[in-house]
């Protein structure tokens, strides 16, 4: 062999590896893309179920056409996963069986009878069933590049739906009834929705095989859901995601080791969106943990306001540093650390032992201070408490007190100056 | 004197869930009142009324109507606001974007909502005391800042009729207090409300005509007729006997409830 056809192979072959890695991407990205609605309709089971159901079409395809035509898979599974769809809601309708049950039953019935049918071409030792198998765990190298357009152009007609009725969409999602009300056809609607949903798993499957599908329809939209809280968003972070965990898996896949490409896939999905729930904005654990830390030095600086307020005589006088470590209400409290964080804000100074309230810092001890009387008052006032078993809830709530709800408060309680323990309430 | 319009029929309506009736043969017509209030205990079938009147439940049998009309010729004046507790608050929606809901019944499903739509938008937002909190994401909302959003929603389609599903229930007194004045403004304005309600104490100032339920049609009429301790007791008192029987056996023993 020359040079230049081993070139032209070679060439030949990364072109396959490319197509091939691309078309495994855009499917994962409708599945992002239409998994999403799944995902916020609260129909996570159901795209199990239907991932599962398109095997027993799929297999049905084969033998009756006898040939490896993708056109007709995608036809046989589009049926069967129709047929799931609506079996699983007419038993809903018509009996009294829980949710739970119908998509377990509907699920294994399916799969059960796919799996029978799979077994008997394999008996039958039909040369081109070989690639039924795929359809278990997924493999992305054996499509070739005519499947791959193929399923391409179905996964990029699905995203381009999803748009286009993206109001319709989100309405029923959000509020089926409503869209009833303003006499939108939910139930075409809906059906509608089924069949993009079902088109998606089965391309799907075709890149991370049956019993994975599941986790690329739901798994992008629920890491993606902590990353934003608008719809268009999350559709994109969703379909990114999808679409990146598909490539990673086909090229991994593509190694020849003998790699199944849904594993792959599905376990890059995790990763991403593990990310996104350790990193999200707002709802990231990261995010929370953080805004918890926040919250425990805002608690143990105002403890230590507090104390300081009351042993300083409304911060008129300064106070030993000792002692205000052996206050009881510091206790087990890094006192040292605590006062030098207010000393940076510039609350308080340290003079030899002895630690001095700044302008500022009496102001907002004194903040502290009102916040807790005024909140035994209410209580007081409004929770039928008696006078003892005040002190501990305004321990904790003096914290929690927004300027706007202490604004409340005093207004409600019309300017209170005594507490319910008669001590003066500091404006 | 001339027969006054009749604003909404209910002619022999019956709603069965599963086997269980939610509605068994009511039967009314309510004419041209303004406040009109539908009350009675729980699972009496108010909301189910309220949604087969909008037609988002199917009846068993029977029939509805809006000002003499099916229902489907006469939505784009009527204004609907579902209850709040049915909703999943957690979808990632703005106050804003639900409340351009309520501009898709003029535009459909695929025309851009226009300038006039964002007026209407932020005027209806206004209303409720709401516009600051248009970016809001819905989850971070209290009970009666949903309660707002529903009512700006449905403000924003601009019906003249308003049916209103339990628009008090679960909110804070500054938002009930709201709500109570943008109904006196509304009535004012000429609109028809019918609402949906549990407080017994509020009935006889808020309402000119009140339809009792209690899965049957207790009675219908005008507040002064109406609000007594007969029907009260009636209304409020348990299901009858022989129905919460018949009930039973139509559930367990898989009877119809009609034959067609």
């Amino acid at each position: 062999m020359s040079f230049g056809a081993e070139f032209i192979d070679y060439l030949n072959y990364n072109y396959t590896l490319l197509i091939v890695t691309l078309g495994t991407g855009i499917l994962c990205l409708a599945s992002g893309v239409v998994g999403t609605f799944t995902f916020l309709r609260k129909r996570a089971l159901i795209g199990d179920v239907i991932s599962h159901a398109v095997l027993p079409g799929v297999t049905i395809a084969f033998m009756l056409t006898g040939v490896k035509d993708p056109l007709y898979f995608i036809l046989g599974a589009l049926a069967s996963g129709l047929v799931a769809v609506w079996v699983v809601d007419m038993v809903q309708k018509h009996s009294k069986l829980k949710p739970d049950t119908i998509l377990a039953l509907t699920l294994s019935v399916f799969f059960g009878v796919g799996i029978v049918l799979l077994t008997r071409i394999q008996r039958s030792g039909n040369a081109a069933q070989s690639g039924l198998d795929s359809f278990l765990f997924g493999k992305a190298a054996s499509m070739n590049v005519l499947d791959v357009q193929l399923f391409g152009a179905i996964a990029l007609i699905n995203v381009v739906c999803i748009f286009i009725f993206l109001r319709g969409f989100t309405l029923l999602s959000f509020d089926e009834q409503y869209a009833k009300g303003l006499g939108f056809k939910t139930g075409w609607l809906k059906t509608f929705l089924s069949v993009l949903t079902v088109l998606t798993v089965a391309i799907g499957v075709q890149a991370v095989g049956v019993v994975l599908m599941a986790a690329l329809l739901i798994t992008p939209a629920a890491g993606a859901r902590f990353l934003t809280n608008s719809i268009r968003k999350m559709l994109l972070f969703s379909g990114l995601i999808g679409a990146i965990s598909g490539i990673v898996g086909a090229v991994i896949s593509s190694t020849g080791t003998g790699m199944p490409t849904g594993p792959w896939v599905v376990v890059c999905l995790s990763v991403l969106a593990f990310i996104g729930i350790l990193f999200g904005k707002e709802k990231g654990l990261i995010a929370r943990i953080r805004l918890r830390n926040q919250n425990k030095t805002k608690i143990n600086n105002e403890n230590v306001l507090k104390a300081l307020y009351k042993m300083s005589d409304d911060g008129q006088s300064s106070v030993n540093l000792n002692d205000l470590k052996k206050h009881d209400s510091l206790e087990s409290l890094p006192v040292q650390t605590i006062l030098n964080g207010l000393r940076k804000d510039d609350l308080l100074e340290l003079v030899k032992g002895q630690v001095v309230l700044t302008e500022q810092g009496r102001i907002a001890s004194r903040e502290i201070v009102r916040k807790h009387r005024l909140w035994e008052l209410y209580l007081s006032k409004y929770f039928q408490l008696k006078a003892d078993h005040l002190h501990d809830d305004a321990e904790g709530i003096e914290h929690v007190i927004t300027p706007e709800i202490e604004r409340h408060l005093t207004q409600l309680l019309e300017y209170p100056d005594k507490d319910p323990h008669e001590s003066e309430i500091p404006y | 004197m001339s027969k006054e319009p009749t604003l909404i029929e209910a002619h022999n309506l019956t709603v069965v869930y599963g086997r269980k009736p939610a509605l068994w043969n009511v039967d009314f017509e309510i004419p041209g009142k303004q406040v009109i209030g539908i009350m009675g205990p729980n699972g009496s079938g108010k909301s189910t009324l309220l949604k087969s009147i909008m037609g988002v439940v199917e009846p068993t049998s029977g029939f509805t109507k809006v000002y003499d009309q099916d229902i489907d010729d006469v939505r784009d004046r009527i204004s609907y606001v579902p209850q709040r507790q049915d909703i999943d608050w957690d979808f990632p929606a703005s106050v804003w974007d639900v409340v351009s809901m309520g501009r898709f019944a003029q535009r459909g499903l695929f025309k851009r909502l226009n300038k006039e739509d964002q007026d209407i938008i932020a005027q209806s937002l206004d209303k409720v005391g709401m516009l600051s909190f248009s970016k809001r994401q819905i989850s971070q909302l209290s009970g009666g800042q949903q309660q707002r959003v529903f009512l700006a929603r449905a403000l924003a389609q601009q019906g003249e009729l308003f049916l209103m599903d339990e628009p008090f229930a679960g909110v804070d007194i500054s938002t009930e207090e709201m709500i109570i004045d943008l109904l006196k403004e509304m009535k004012e304005e000429g609109k028809t409300l019918v609402i949906v309600h549990h407080d017994l104490h509020t009935a006889q100032s808020y309402f000119d005509w009140l339809v009792l339920l209690n899965t049957r049609l207790v009675a219908s009429g005008p507040v002064s007729e109406v609000f007594n301790d007969k029907t009260l007791s009636d209304t409020y008192g348990g299901k009858l006997t022989t129905m919460s029987k018949i009930t039973q056996v139509l559930e367990n023993k898989e009877f119809p409830i009609r034959h067609k």
